[in-house]
């Protein structure tokens, strides 16, 4: 194999982008935050990042989905015990990611209560419905309103949104 | 039309290089990957080597719009472990569709446009079930990752 000493190394072999680690991610999520209870939006003190109004309800809204997946995987779940161990880690992953979403929109923790109960009013798996293919429907629809509003964010929070989109997009693959 | 950020254009551009650099890293490491493989999984290989070189193309087509200098493919690449089993060459997959996701999110997170958010949230989720496919063949677990391409 034709490999040079002075080659370069595969991507997965790089410096991780400098600029997107978590501390960054949650530090621009805090001055987001911090423009958003100081009554700034897109002209704050932020130069990096700036968030309008609209950008962060709509990180909330995202969270809300989020957390109705996680209700949907439990659903599932009690709809077929069998499904419980199958979807385990895919339903821990959906967790973490609500965490994620949670910590990168700090504004949605004061509507809490509010995404708990639009989480707890998501719907069961339909009578005669197969749960997995109902939960596999839930997460490629989760997956779609991500990516969807991945697009109208920017920065960090785009980044976030995008990858989870992409992670739910892979666990669509395991329900099918 | 650029979004209401303060990252600019050049950022944007300059991560649209990295996309472009992970991609032909991708293209030279499929290669490596296909020749361990027989059957079925030298097909999935041959496929995502098309798939990343039509990626790549269409980067550097981007970028030559923008009046921007395509990186150039490196001369050569290392392996970050000798490729000699079909197992090898599953895990390698998994590495480079890795290295181009970190690179798609780099974008996002770097993107003052929405056709660019877009290109990059489409092929990071590609780039995924990819991942997930490679992810089986190596016999890694979990197959699915919450956060591709994000540091964890």
């Amino acid at each position: 194999m034709p490999l040079s000493p002075a080659s370069e190394a595969l991507p997965d072999d790089r410096g991780r982008a400098p600029g997107l680690t978590r501390r960054a991610l949650l530090a621009s999520s805090a001055a987001g935050l911090a423009l958003l209870v100081a009554g700034c939006t897109s002209s704050g003190k932020n130069p990096a990042e700036p968030v309008t109004d609209r950008q962060a309800e709509a990180m909330a809204a995202q969270v809300r989905v989020q957390a109705a997946l996680v209700v949907a995987y439990r659903a599932a779940a009690k709809a077929d015990p069998g499904l419980a161990s199958a979807t385990a880690t895919l339903a821990t992953q959906a967790g973490q990611q609500l965490d994620r979403l949670r910590a990168a929109a700090p504004v949605a923790r004061s509507s809490s209560s509010a995404s708990s109960a639009s989480a707890s009013a998501s719907p069961a798996p339909p009578a005669g419905q197969d749960p997995k293919a109902w939960l596999a429907a839930q997460v490629s629809a989760t997956a779609d309103s991500h990516a969807a509003a991945c697009v109208q964010q920017v920065g960090a929070r785009s980044a976030l949104l995008g990858s989870i989109a992409a992670g739910l997009r892979g666990q669509v693959g395991q329900l099918t | 039309m650029a979004d209401e950020t303060a990252v600019s254009p050049r950022t944007e551009n300059a991560a649209l290089q990295e996309v472009l650099a992970a991609e032909h890293a991708a293209v030279w490491g499929y290669g490596v990957v296909g020749a361990a493989l027989k059957g079925d999984g030298r097909s999935a290989a041959v496929a995502a080597q098309a798939a990343h070189r039509d990626l790549r193309d269409r980067i550097a087509e981007l970028l030559t719009s923008r009046n921007q200098q395509p990186v150039p493919a490196k001369a050569g690449y290392a392996l970050p472990f000798p490729v000699l089993s079909a197992h090898d060459a599953a895990t390698l997959a998994v590495k480079l569709e890795d290295g181009v996701a970190r690179a798609w999110v780099r974008l996002l997170d770097q993107a003052t446009q929405k056709s660019t958010r877009t290109l990059a949230v489409e092929n990071l989720s590609a780039t995924e079930l990819r991942a997930v496919s490679w992810r089986g063949a190596a016999g890694q677990q979990p197959v699915t990752s919450a956060f591709p391409g994000l540091p964890t």
